[in-house]
């Protein structure tokens, strides 16, 4: 089912869209608002923008809006006309992380011209988009879910206006309403992964499927973690059976000591996984589930799997910022993602499920039906989910990170 | 003489042959066929054609040579002053004005990223920008311009522009037609080490970028997740491809023929040399 | 002020000149101040006003929420960025930066000296030729490194084509890959002010040295190296310094055991969300550097260049 935009909606249409976008409303606010003063009184900012002499959204058509105009159009439940989007659309997002004809396709469709920067880790995008509180400039990112909370207390992100997100039916149930965001308030699910290991049986013979693997020393000098201190904390925390979101100094210590015995064995924390399996610079690697399909592309032996132990499994979000430019361009871009199609596209190219059930008859079967890109619900629900920390005690993991690189 | 010749000959040689190993595996790799830069795959030309239809690419090119040209001249001319009044001036706040000179080479990169990325974002409000950039190489370009100039500054005899000034020349005169003469190869270093600098910035620069101004560096660390395409080789082989024939042509006209009837050293001896 | 640097006896005598003289010292000063001003401007605004900032972040902690507060300054942050466990990463910065400078030097002067002597007409092309492989993407020529030293790479590849050896040497990822990456990246740094130094050096001193009954090695020694020692030296600051501080490549060419300091401020400033924390080790780091250059110039001005 794909969206389409509607002919130019009127002034009145525009400057209510402008108004929830600043004031961070949903049209049920705005429906509050009115039961709480009035409607002259909740709309009288609109109705004043509507009279203003210019309108700085790329709007072509005008409408004369009568005030008593601006208080009949109150919202309904009913979907309302697609407003007309700005003109252009910052997006900030790792590399290769859509199919490569997903800006084309959105930019024809919308007549809208995308500028699609990228950021090399998660580190360096949260940096840019906290520099001013604001996005630093972006309209739309990709942020973990574990960065949701603390970004949305701090006023990074916009609160979105789900009239203008009608594909936000499409997410299967596991996806409404998560933990990290209650009522998807601040973001869209994007792509969903584990987080196991991978080896090339050419070099690592037998049916590896426990984390011990890992800290085999057979392996000495051909081992790779990941660049990550959560999901590195995490894996020795499933083989000590404890939480990978514990805070207990107690047990970070026995995590360390167990991650300085591995430390010996371990070629490289590696970025670049990817890179790494398929050139054999490593022979078994600590790998997250989409990058394992990339693999395969150059080099079809490795194999992959998610430890009974205890894996983690992550998700990240798409989500607006709150000094976009271009808001309604910005809702277009998350409803477009969230069409079964393009969500579809994106996970054929890239091998990451996304949150779509309407996507999933039209994914790759190769993927769907593949257990370690897209384990049954039985085994999802083992996986564990890293949260977010508050300060101090991500200052415990950080130390002891520093502790064990340095 | 002619056997140390020889032997140095042949170091220069080897030296200059490990030099342009990588640039060698670099053009040879563009052409390879997987995607990923990594392993061998066959031989195709499909990535230039690519290339030249990657936007993004290419406004990253731009935007590196933008501020790099910015940043060179800016700093070459604040450096050269730098160094040139350090070395010959003895002033009260010389050994300050040294120190100040070596601290930025020893701020971690990281620290002078972030420092200016708080600067601009408080005080000015700025989200990144060319602008923003270039002011941040050319803050971090002056130090090496001026200690280049300054090393070879230290050496000049002063004496012989007060010779020139005794002669009848004016300060300015003296400036320019002695000073500036025996120091302009270290300003031209300094030039060159200025771009390279520039050119190849990668920490100060991520913290100074905003939307639009993404430049070659970012581009391409930025695609490490997913593995740097070739395209990316075949970009920097068209730099070198462009460079060499611009050289070739400046060759050929003569611009380093190197002939230089004065050689004029610190010790006041002037002799013709034969260049 | 010029007169000052000149050397004994060869002060002014004739009246014109004391007369001259006289009037030179303020426009020097002026002039003096003119060359300087600018540069020291823009450095005071774009480098020393920023730096200002994050020394006052270093002072500052975090709340409860992450966010920078300034309540209580205080230097708890300098006491935690002494800490003994950084002490590896430590000493592999000073390492490779120490390793990197002797090899860049060791490598670079011949090759100055080489141009210098033997370049003759070609002089400039071939030190344009030194820098020309500087002006393509740094990270390229890295990763063009990498697929040489990978254990399937080039190098590996060719040594066991010709039989040297039957299975992959580690090369990448270790000491070896980068002392040879920084030493390659920096290696410019060091040829240029050398080449500068080592240009102006009259040849006829050495001819005369050696018309003097000395030896190549001892006319080198005595004549070419003191010569030549401010381009050394700057050569020798221009690689040190900016290799500790080198993060990109010991993260890009080295492996697990060679994280440097570097890294760890970066951790600290990016996953671990610790600007405090981050400023602070950054200072030590630039005030223990700092302070070992300023005492290694010194001590150089007064031995060699004496």
């Amino acid at each position: 089912m794909t969206y389409e935009p509607s002919a130019p909606s009127s002034r009145v249409e525009i400057e209510l869209n402008r108004y929830l976008a600043e004031q961070r409303m949903t049209r049920r606010d705005l429906l509050a608002r009115i039961a709480e003063i009035g409607a002259v009184a909740a709309l009288a900012p609109i109705v004043a923008a509507c009279q203003a002499s210019t309108s700085p959204s790329a709007a072509p058509s005008v409408n004369a809006a009568t005030p008593s105009a601006a208080a009949s159009t109150a919202p309904t439940p009913q979907p309302t006309p697609q407003p007309t989007p700005e003109s252009d659309l910052f997006v900030y997002n790792w590399d290769g992380y859509i199919a490569p004809d997903t800006v084309a396709k959105f930019q024809k469709k919308y007549n809208v011209k995308v500028k699609y920067d990228k950021f090399p880790d998660a580190d360096t995008q949260m940096t840019k988009i906290r520099s001013d509180s604001k996005g630093g400039g972006y309209d739309v990112t990709y942020p973990a879910s574990t960065e949701i909370s603390g970004l949305a207390k701090d006023g990074v992100l916009l609160q979105l206006d789900q009239s203008l997100i009608p594909n936000l039916k499409n997410l299967a149930p596991d996806f409404t309403n998560p933990d990290y965001d209650p009522g998807n308030k601040y973001s869209v699910p994007n792509y969903w992964w584990t987080t196991g290991f991978a080896w090339d049986p050419a070099r690592v013979p037998g049916d590896l499927s426990s984390w011990t693997a890992l800290w085999d020393a057979s392996h000495k000098g051909h081992l790779g973690m990941l660049d990550d201190q959560r999901e590195v904390f995490a894996v020795a925390g499933f083989r000590l059976g404890l939480s990978p979101n514990t805070t207990s100094e107690a047990d970070l210590d026995q995590m360390l000591a167990l991650l300085k015995q591995q430390k010996p064995l371990v070629r490289k924390y590696t970025e670049d996984d990817i890179g790494d399996m398929t050139s054999g610079q490593l022979w078994i690697s600590h790998a997250w589930s989409g990058d394992w399909y990339q693999m395969i592309a150059d080099k079809p032996k490795i194999k992959y799997v998610v430890p009974p132990e205890g894996a983690v499994r992550g998700n990240d979000t798409l989500v607006i910022l709150s000094g976009a430019k271009h808001p309604i361009a910005a809702h277009l871009w998350l409803n477009f993602n969230l069409d079964a199609e393009v969500s579809a596209a994106n996970t054929n190219a890239i091998g990451y499920m996304g949150p779509n059930a309407a996507a999933q008859s039209l994914i790759d079967p190769a993927i769907v039906n593949d257990v370690r890109l897209n384990p049954p619900a039985a085994v999802r629900e083992k996986l564990v989910e890293l949260l977010f920390l508050a300060p101090a005690d991500l200052d415990k993991y950080t130390s002891r990170w520093n502790e064990l690189r340095a | 003489m002619s056997g140390r010749n020889r032997w140095l000959t042949a170091f220069a040689a080897l030296i200059y042959a490990l030099l342009f190993a990588p640039i060698v595996v670099l053009i040879v790799f563009s052409f390879n066929q997987s995607r990923r830069n990594f392993v061998w795959q066959g031989f195709t030309t499909d990535w230039y054609p690519k290339l030249f239809a990657n936007e993004d690419l290419l406004d990253a090119l731009g935007v590196t040579l933008q501020v790099a040209l910015i940043a060179v001249v800016a700093s070459t001319v604040l450096g050269s002053l730098l160094g040139l009044g350090l070395a010959r001036l003895r002033f009260r706040g010389s050994g300050a004005t040294e120190t100040l000179l070596l601290l930025p080479m020893v701020t971690p990169e990281i620290i002078m990223g972030i420092s200016l990325l708080i600067f601009f974002a408080q005080l000015f409000e700025q989200n990144g920008s060319l602008g923003q950039i270039a002011i941040a190489h050319i803050t971090f370009c002056i130090s090496y311009v001026a200690v280049t100039v300054r090393a070879r500054a230290a050496g000049m005899d002063p004496r012989l522009e007060e010779a020139a000034r005794d002669l009848g020349a004016s300060a300015a005169g003296a400036f320019w037609h002695v000073t500036v003469p025996l120091i302009a190869p270290a300003v031209a270093a300094g030039a060159m080490l200025a771009f390279a600098l520039s050119f190849d910035d990668l920490v100060v620069t991520s913290f100074n970028a905003g939307v639009g101004s993404t430049t070659l560096p970012i581009y391409i660390y930025s695609s490490i997740k997913f593995g740097v395409t070739p395209q990316i080789n075949a970009i920097s082989t068209i730099i070198v491809a462009v460079v060499s024939i611009a050289l070739f042509f400046a060759w050929r006209l003569g611009a380093f023929s190197g002939e230089r009837p004065l050689q004029v050293s610190d010790e006041g001896a002037a002799a013709p040399s034969p260049g | 002020m010029a007169t000052t640097a000149a050397p004994a006896g060869a002060g002014t005598t004739s009246p014109v000149a004391a007369v001259a003289e006289y009037r030179r010292p303020l426009i020097d000063r002026i002039a003096g101040l003119a060359l300087i001003l600018p540069g020291v401007l823009w450095l005071a605004i774009f480098f020393l006003l920023p730096l200002a900032i994050i020394l006052v972040v270093s002072l500052g902690s975090r709340d409860a929420a992450g966010h920078l507060t300034l309540a209580q300054p205080n230097l708890n942050n300098y006491i935690e960025a002494t800490r003994p466990a950084y002490l590896p990463a430590f000493a592999n910065s000073l390492r490779y930066s120490a390793i990197t400078t002797l090899l860049s030097l060791a490598i670079g002067y011949p090759i100055a000296y080489w141009i210098s002597r033997y370049g003759g007409r070609r002089k400039v092309l071939l030190l344009i030729l030194v820098m020309l492989p500087f002006w393509t993407s740094y990270l390229i020529r890295t990763y063009a490194w990498m697929i040489i030293l990978r254990d399937n790479g080039v190098l590996n590849s060719g040594l066991q084509a010709v039989g040297l050896i039957d299975e992959p040497i580690a090369l990448l990822n270790t000491d070896f890959s980068v002392i040879l990456g920084m030493t390659y990246g920096f290696l410019p740094f060091a040829i240029l002010p050398m080449y500068v130094s080592i240009d102006r050096l009259d040849q006829h001193l050495v001819e005369a040295a050696r018309d003097l009954y000395a030896s190549g090695s001892r006319a080198f020694l005595h004549v070419t190296l003191p010569i030549t020692m401010p381009g050394i030296v700057a050569a020798a600051l221009l690689t040190f310094i900016p290799a500790i501080g080198d993060y990109v490549t010991p993260d890009l060419l080295g492996g697990a055991q060679t994280t440097t300091i570097a890294k760890i401020i970066q951790v600290l400033f990016t996953s671990g969300r610790n600007w405090p924390y981050g400023s602070a080790l950054g200072f030590l780091l630039m005030v223990v550097t700092l302070a070992g250059t300023l005492v290694a110039l010194r001590t150089l001005r007064r031995e060699v260049l004496a």
